[in-house]
């Protein structure tokens, strides 16, 4: 009964901090878990002098709700926001605008008339509201509200029966969410999509910016995603079950994004999009580049990086670029570039956990060791760098506040006792602040496309590596550069018919330096090392296995499997002239491999 | 309406499905959301940032307590209480007693903590659920003790007691009485205080004892209550008794120390039974009474110290059975190790042969209680060994126990390993 008085008041006790105020036989607020009673009182309304009945009953009158429930918004309306914040942080940090009025626009105009949210006469809601022309500011939302304002009854009425229909959000659509969610899952939004369809208008307008990229600048706050709702205009309450959408507890993973992103392009029937050419920052010859430099390896790698992508025929930007005939799917820009670099790496220094070794001992010996190029240096350096920076980015995520202050209840029920958790856990923490004398949140890294930083500076993780030479670990044959390690191993490249990674299975026998380099890849781009060892097999297929790799360097392969047989000499001259060596080796492992079937990792010594 | 019995309503988790594709070990993670018996963290925290945020910082403040580094681990304390906000109650549930936990060992420990602090966290903790009320609320009045506020301590621990909330279960019931005998405690100390005050200033003053009396009163009132329960409540009849005697109520003293001790639904406590022999004996109980007591201790505890006032009463007695049975106690305290050096118990035995060597047959007697201690008592108190150390740090008792060899262990004649170290004795 004194639910009715107490509802309002929403101060939490001062003893105990709950909020759960009940009403004493006097009139007077009390702690119904503490009973600590209170100066307030209720407000009694008489109403007796008015009317001829004196019913207690008519105090119960229905005067808050309406006042406080704001505008009638529909739930794409909400998401709009989102993106646009998120469109308009990425605008900030140095992305085109471009991206955000020529791409992301039209693509979520297209997303909504595809999901019949927007831009139909038959719209997929049961409800009569209908969003008319919503643009990308917030202007348009307020006009789509003010349309719908006139015939916003029923959503109210509905508001007001809360207790009974269990039914309570500040958005007008979310039960169609809610229950049409299972069924059309690809239709409807959820905040994951929300990255989505960013990646996608990323992709789209070419901009250098990877999906790890995104996903980094998510985690580490820049990009709006976490609490995103708090940055809805204050007409838009967002209240119960709206929350079930709204609030986020994990920020995806680069798979789930990427899947999402696919299932998006299927759903919206996207038309091919636009060429990522050698010059576009995305394609693998310039963002291996970039990695190149983050990972603290010589520039001088980089050309024979892009031997490499020339010899696979990877250069071909119909590879890097989506078309729903040709090529439909979406490349991982970020994993191929890196598995190119791991490749390079394989090819210079064999990574067997004996040969880089090996030849960084005969390196020792120059006079100018300080300018040539040391795996054992680098690996030292690097290792050293990733540690700390995993530390780094532990404490990070130790550290980060997920629960947002301004809290979203699901239920009329749940509401008293999160405000009761919340500030017991907001005292409990301030607690703690004055004890340490350390100031709450994170400290704030300012974006940046680089992960570990090298060179003199103070803050560097080490000294720089890149001006390095490769002299001591590239021959010169036949007039070729070629490197100097002849050996190259890989795992079975056969494809497996199942859909998931053998990683785990082989990853035991695989040598020692072979994995760290996975990881510290996969640390770079917060993904799980089997992610990135499919894209090195990848990678292994198309210098290797042209039976069973059939695509652009189909025509590539020819001249070298014929060379199989040949002298070396004659296979030198009838190679490409990029990195014969590779080529070379080529026909005679991927038979071994295949025959025998072998899962342990195989060194195949070729003729030299 | 009350938030407690959400508490234990199974959670729902409707929000999740937006990271259910995560990879392809999310399987695995979805049957985590049945109810299982325990909390699972391991699995989860692969699939929820948020999860792996509170499980990596919990790590953290563990490792930072474990090598003592308090200050980091308030550190990361201050991101830990995110975890209560969790809508997942089986996440949220234990990691309540966590913070209870960890925050008052910090606190403990850090350089910069205040009775303030140690205050809030047990006020928040206690009211952030009522599975912990109780234990949080006798923990709390601990640690007031502690610090000397008693009567802080008293107030906590009363409204402790009047907390109730839902169906009693089993563990609340226990924490109840814990409190209500702990409170009945705290009078006592008040009452102590009291008395003590009063005897100093060493003038009778009614209004003086009149406050002493309603503490007593108080405190009776609990500890009688409790002491109906069964279970070992030695420090808290202990101060009943001394109140019980200090107002000269003897019979409920004796009847209080009697149910004590003879209860059957009280689990054997030899402890009882030494406090209602100390009882008697203050009372100047008669010695058959006495020997009454100590006769169900030995029965107990053969080996316990007051067995040596035992054999002492046994030998006063006039009876002769009284005597053979002083050397079976007596004998059987030296069974044990701890008394196989205490010159007290040796001098006992040798007063109890002295006297048995009256009675015509005291050889067979002390053969027959000899007989099955043969085999190890030269190996556990007539070794070379012994005889040196004892020679060295305790020369009479070498000389009691030299001149019992021979009585007790006949045989060692013959053995003339052992006889050597003896023959000065010879």
């Amino acid at each position: 009964m004194d639910d009715e008085h107490t509802a309002e008041y929403t101060v939490p006790c001062a003893q105990c901090s709950a909020v759960d105020w009940g009403i004493s036989d006097e009139g007077r607020f009390y702690c119904r878990s503490c009973h600590n009673v209170i100066e307030r009182t209720r407000e009694v309304v008489d109403l007796s002098f008015l009317r001829l009945s004196s019913r207690v009953s008519t105090i119960r009158g229905p005067r808050k709700k309406q006042a406080e429930r704001g505008h009638v918004w529909m739930v794409c309306e909400g998401f709009q926001f989102i993106l646009k914040n998120q469109a308009d942080a990425l605008l900030e940090l140095g992305v085109s605008p471009q991206f955000k009025d020529d791409v992301l626009c039209p693509l979520w105009r297209c997303y909504l008339q595809k999901s019949r949210q927007a831009y139909t006469h038959d719209p997929v809601r049961s409800c009569k509201f209908r969003v008319r022309a919503v643009g990308s500011d917030s202007e348009s939302a307020s006009e789509a509200i003010s349309c719908t304002d006139g015939e916003s009854n029923p959503a109210s009425t509905a508001g007001s029966n809360t207790e009974n229909s269990g039914f309570w959000s500040g958005s007008s659509d979310t039960l169609t969410y809610l229950s049409a969610r299972k069924k059309r899952s690809q239709s409807l939004l959820s905040m994951k999509k929300t990255l989505a369809l960013i990646y996608l208008a990323l992709v789209w307008s070419r901009e250098a910016l990877t999906l790890s990229d995104l996903l980094r600048l998510v985690n580490e706050g820049h990009v709006p995603y976490l609490n995103a709702y708090e940055q809805l205009p204050e007409e838009m309450r967002v209240t119960g079950k709206d929350s079930l959408i709204f609030i986020v507890e994990t920020v995806p993973s680069h798979h789930a994004v990427h899947k999402e992103a696919e299932t998006i392009i299927q759903f919206l029937q996207l038309p091919a999009f636009p060429p990522v050419s050698r010059q576009t920052l995305l394609h693998p010859a310039l963002l291996s580049l970039r990695y190149l430099s983050d990972v603290n390896l010589p520039d001088e790698l980089h050309p024979w990086v892009c031997r490499l992508l020339e010899h696979t025929g990877m250069m071909d930007q119909t590879l890097h670029t989506f078309d729903p005939h040709n090529h439909p799917t979406l490349p991982r820009y970020d994993l191929q570039a890196a598995a190119l670099i791991i490749v390079t790496l394989k090819l210079f220094f064999c990574l067997d956990d004996m040969t880089e070794w090996h030849l960084s001992n005969d390196l020792g010996r120059p006079k100018d060791s300080g300018k040539v190029f040391n795996l054992r240096r680098w690996y030292k350096v690097m290792e050293a760098a990733l540690i700390q920076a995993q530390e780094r980015r532990d404490q990070n995520v130790s550290r980060k506040q997920w629960k947002s202050k301004k809290q979203i209840y699901p239920n009329k029920k749940e509401k008293c006792s999160m405000i009761k958790k919340k500030r017991i856990a907001e005292q409990v923490q301030l607690c703690f602040e004055k004890l340490t004398s350390c100031p709450s949140g994170l400290q704030d890294v300012g974006p940046s496309s680089f992960i570990f930083c090298w060179g003199d500076e103070e803050k560097s993780d080490g000294p720089s590596l890149h001006h390095m030479k490769l002299d001591e670990v590239v021959t010169r044959r036949c007039d070729f550069l070629t490197p100097l390690n002849d050996m190259y191993w890989h795992p079975p490249l056969r494809r497996c018919l199942c859909y998931n990674s053998h990683y785990k299975e082989v990853e035991a026998t695989l040598p020692r330096s072979f994995i760290w380099l996975l990881q510290l890849f996969a640390f770079m781009f917060d993904v799980k090392p089997f992610c990135l060892y499919e894209e090195v097999l990848s990678v292994e297929r198309r210098i290797f296995d042209t039976r069973l790799y059939r695509g652009k360097s189909k025509a590539d392969a020819g001249p070298s499997a014929e060379a199989a047989g040949a002298s070396p000499e004659a296979q030198a001259s009838l190679n490409t002239r990029t990195s014969p060596r590779m080529t070379r080796t080529s026909p005679r492992t991927a038979e071994v491999s295949l025959g025998t079937r072998a899962s342990r990792r195989k060194r195949q010594r070729s003729r030299s | 309406m009350d938030d407690f019995d959400r508490e234990l309503e199974p959670h729902t988790d409707l929000e999740n499905d937006s990271d259910s594709s995560e990879d392809n070990s999310s399987k695995g993670g979805k049957k985590s959301k049945f109810p299982l018996v325990k909390p699972i963290y391991g699995d989860q925290t692969q699939q929820n940032g948020f999860r792996r945020t509170t499980s990596m910082c919990r790590e953290r403040i563990r490792e930072a307590m474990l090598h003592h580094r308090w200050e980091e681990a308030a550190e990361y304390m201050v991101y830990y209480p995110q975890i209560l906000e969790d809508r997942n109650l089986f996440t949220a549930q234990p990691s309540k007693e966590f913070i209870w936990r960890t925050a008052t060992e910090i606190f403990h420990h850090h350089p910069n903590s205040t009775m303030e602090d140690y205050n809030t966290i047990y006020e928040r903790m206690k009211h952030s659920g009522f599975r912990h009320y109780l234990m949080i609320s006798l923990e709390h009045s601990f640690h007031l003790l502690l610090h000397q506020q008693i009567e802080d301590a008293k107030r906590h621990l009363a409204s402790a007691e009047s907390w109730r909330h839902g169906k009693e279960t089993a563990a609340q019931i226990q924490n109840i009485k814990l409190i209500q005998a702990y409170r009945g405690l705290l009078d006592y100390i008040i009452w102590c205080d009291k008395k003590s005050t009063r005897s100093s200033s060493d003038y009778y003053e009614s209004d003086s004892n009149q406050t002493m009396q309603n503490y007593f009163r108080q405190a009776s009132v609990n500890l009688e209550d409790i002491l109906k329960n069964p279970g070992v409540w030695d420090c808290f009849i202990l101060r009943y008794v001394e109140m019980l005697e200090f107002y000269e109520h003897h019979k409920e003293a004796l009847q209080v120390l009697n149910d004590y001790a003879y209860d059957s639904n009280f689990p054997p406590n030899p402890n009882a039974h030494v406090y209602l022999y100390q009882y008697l004996k203050r009372q100047g109980a008669s010695e058959k009474r006495l020997m009454k007591v100590l006769k169900v201790l030995h029965a107990l505890v053969p080996s316990h110290e007051l067995m040596l006032e035992y054999s002492s009463l046994l030998l006063q007695s006039e009876k002769q059975s009284d005597t053979q049975k002083a050397l079976g106690v007596v004998l059987e305290m030296l069974d044990f190790n701890c008394w196989g050096s205490n010159l007290e118990v040796w001098m006992r035995l040798k007063a109890v042969i002295q006297k048995l060597q009256n009675q015509v047959d005291w050889e067979n007697i002390v053969c027959e209680k000899m007989a099955e201690r043969k085999d190890w008592w030269l190996a556990l108190h007539f070794t070379s060994f012994h005889a040196t150390k004892d020679s060295k740090e305790n020369p009479e008792l070498f000389e009691v126990k030299a001149s019992l060899t021979k009585i007790l262990c006949p045989d060692l004649n013959q053995d003339t390993d052992k006889l050597s170290i003896h023959s000065p004795f010879q």
